[in-house]
């Protein structure tokens, strides 16, 4: 029976099923899952990643813990859950002797409520009474946040905002006066906000509740109960939304969406109906839904979300559109990378992953053909795809439902870098035009900045190293808040990052490097880089500024290590490549043991095209 | 199937055990898994299932299987 239910449970995760569940059969399926959970880790370990979980609550969690747990192995996350008591935030966090301590989560779960706040300011309270009231509460928090981060190295707390509750004593007019409970907690919100540290990432819990309904969400007969925060019929909605964001913590980051053409981007069949009958009508109604939906796509772009086109067309036909239809809102300047022949569509995404240099998970798929989203989810089960309802009016809320593009941070590289993926393409074309490989990279005219990680560089250094599978040596997952205190320890640790540009433009920080000082050693604990500026020498740079730094510290050796996973063979062998010797003793720093390599400051030449500026 | 047979199905579900058979006598010490937790899980899976909405007095007075088919037979036939 218990290998049904592997069988079961496996199938489970790698469809979209879960997303369907009312919250009763969620939890009936937690309940079953979690009797062979410990089977189906040790049989799916090498597809799992474990994250250390503590989830402390204002209200009782457990029926929360057990639906989060069945969306976290959809994300291959493995937890180790510890779960406080009841109304435990305050007692955990600030007890040194807590469990919470001695468990030393990896990620910490604030689950806060507005039944926590039982002092309002009074009636016809002042601006000045209001702030310092918040100024209170905002310490209260602070003083929290700095504790955690104190006593457990590199923990990530994420945070529940205050939900606006549905009794308002004022009535309309509440929203008049801003002594009123509600304005009191809109202010309360935004000051958390400004006051955010970079360890504290804030869940929309308010978003979340609206979104449900805040009638349907707040299940008053089951607090007074039990204690339960919000209803069943939020539980699946709240696990989601939370899975996501561990999961970006885990390095799953989804960058790019796929979009199919006729009947997705427009109305219509392109190679059928041509150019004037295909419907972008803003006067019609369901035109006017087509034009919206690219208006939503646009809107990801622009935040730097990558476009990519797979259509089964003729390509001449299918780029017509974009060129000639004056009522398109998605150009051919906003498309990275544009497919459109007669192949299944599996073996194009693999081409569009291949061309962007990105993995094929970290592709979001559009289509309105359900023949083709069942194809993709059987042969390429990384990609997610997205259930398109039949009414194009619902394609937009199709892709914000599926919260696809949760990313644990925005750095302005993120916005360009849509860009540049389709300068890319400008440049691939020289590239075939100029035969001599060296005289191509002299061509580009390359210049890179070595930067010794500050504030100003901080979010995007982490996010690399985050989001990178590829190039990456180690993948060893670090937070914010883990990096700053390594930046703390100077005498340790150099954390250096390379900001890159060619005449094409300027890619911001693409490599992220972490040197760690052991005696009379210097060891690359942590080197990725993002795969869109490969075979440019950029290794070789790095490897000078590594030479550099250890030259500085006066290390005799330079160590670096290859932790095999299944994205990374591209680095397999970029030690030995780069004239590293392979170490034949000793084994790799940490519990996993890698291939260790070995090689002296400036012990062999460095050969790049790229000027360096700043050391 | 009469609503004690339907009853004893979402048992089944929400206990994860195959073999429960209730009874009038039952209550939740005779089940391991029946605890306060799971509680609200039943309650909650009975609603969904007979399409019915306990009050908050009538759920906490429940002092075993018995009176709750009582009160399902009395909301069913309202």
């Amino acid at each position: 029976m218990t290998n049904n239910r592997i069988n079961f449970f496996k199938e489970f995760f790698s469809s979209p099923d879960i997303y369907s569940k009312d919250g009763v059969e969620l939890l009936s399926l937690s309940s079953k899952f979690l009797k062979c959970e410990a089977q189906y880790r040790s049989e799916n370990i090498n597809d799992l990643q474990i994250k250390k979980i503590a989830v402390l609550g204002s209200y009782t969690t457990s029926h929360l813990v057990y639906v989060l747990r069945l969306f976290l192995y959809k994300e291959k996350i493995a937890p180790d859950i510890y779960e406080g008591e009841f109304n435990s935030i305050n007692m955990e966090i600030l007890n040194d002797a807590s469990v919470l301590y001695s468990f030393k989560p990896e990620i910490l779960l604030l689950l806060t409520s507005d039944l926590d706040i039982k002092d309002y300011p009074p009636l016809f309270s002042t601006t000045e009474q209001i702030n310092s009231w918040v100024d209170v509460k905002i310490a209260h928090y602070k003083n929290l946040w700095q504790r955690v981060a104190q006593k457990i190295e590199g923990c990530q707390i994420l945070q529940s905002l205050f939900i606006i509750p549905t009794h308002r004593p004022l009535g309309n007019l509440e929203v008049n006066y801003i002594f009123s409970q509600t304005n009191c907690l809109n202010r309360l919100n935004m000051k958390m906000i400004e006051a955010k540290p970079s360890n504290v990432t804030f869940i929309d819990m308010d978003y979340l509740a609206s979104y449900i309904g805040k009638k349907t969400w707040f299940d008053e007969s089951n607090f007074f109960m039990s204690k339960q925060g919000f209803s069943y019929d939020a539980i699946g909605v709240v696990s989601h939304a939370i899975s996501r964001i561990i999961a970006t913590y885990a390095g799953r980051v989804q960058k790019c969406l796929v979009l199919d053409l006729d009947n997705t981007l427009w109305g219509g069949v392109i190679g059928d109906d041509g150019l004037e009958g295909i419907n972008l009508d803003p006067n019609n109604a369901v035109g006017e839904a087509y034009l919206a939906f690219q208006e939503t796509v646009k809107s990801l772009k622009n935040r730097g979300v990558i476009l990519a086109v797979c259509s089964k067309n003729e390509e001449d036909a299918a780029r017509v559109p974009f060129e000639k239809h004056t009522n398109m809102i998605l150009k051919m300047d906003d498309i990275a990378c544009f497919i459109a022949n007669w192949n299944d569509k599996a073996s194009n995404l693999k081409e569009i992953a291949k061309r962007l240099n990105i993995g094929i998970d970290s592709l979001v798929f559009f289509d309105d053909n359900p023949a083709e989203r069942q194809l993709v989810r059987q042969f390429l089960r990384e990609v997610e795809v997205i259930d398109v309802p039949s009414d194009p009016a619902l394609y937009a809320r199709a892709i914000n439902e599926a919260r696809c593009f949760e990313w644990a941070q925005l750095s302005s590289e993120d916005i360009i870098r849509s860009d540049t993926y389709i300068k890319d393409v400008k440049r691939a074309q020289l590239e075939q035009t100029t035969q001599d490989y060296d005289l191509y990279l002299r061509s580009l005219t390359m210049k890179a900045r070595v930067i010794n990680v500050g504030s100003a560089e901080l979010a995007r250094f982490t996010q690399l190293i985050n989001k990178s599978n590829q190039f990456n040596l180690r993948t060893k997952r670090y937070t914010e808040a883990a990096i700053i205190q390594m930046m703390e320890n100077a005498e340790e640790y150099a954390l250096k990052c390379i900001e890159f540009e060619d005449k094409f433009g300027n890619y911001g920080i693409i490599s992220s490097i972490i040197l760690q000082r052991i005696n009379d050693t210097a060891f690359i604990d942590t080197w990725v880089m993002s795969c869109r500026v490969l075979k440019r020498g950029i290794e070789n740079a790095v490897l000078e500024a590594i030479f550099n730094t250890a030259k500085s510290w006066g290390s005799k050796w330079i160590v670096g290590e290859y932790l095999p996973t299944k994205k990374n063979n591209l680095v397999a062998d970029l030690y030995k490549e780069l004239g590293f010797a392979k170490q034949t003793k000793g084994e790799g720093q940490g519990e996993q043991k890698g291939t260790i390599y070995n090689i002296k400051p400036f012990s062999v030449e460095i050969k790049h095209f790229i000027e360096i500026i700043g050391q | 199937m009469d609503i004690k047979e339907e009853l004893q199905e979402v048992f089944r579900d929400v206990f994860d055990e195959e073999g429960i058979v209730i009874s009038n006598e039952m209550t939740a010490s005779d089940i391991d898994e029946w605890d306060s937790l799971s509680h609200i899980q039943l309650i909650v899976a009975v609603e969904k299932k007979f399409k019915v909405k306990f009050q908050t007095a009538e759920i906490i007075k429940l002092q075993n299987v018995g009176e709750f088919i009582e009160l399902l037979q009395k909301k069913l036939n309202k």
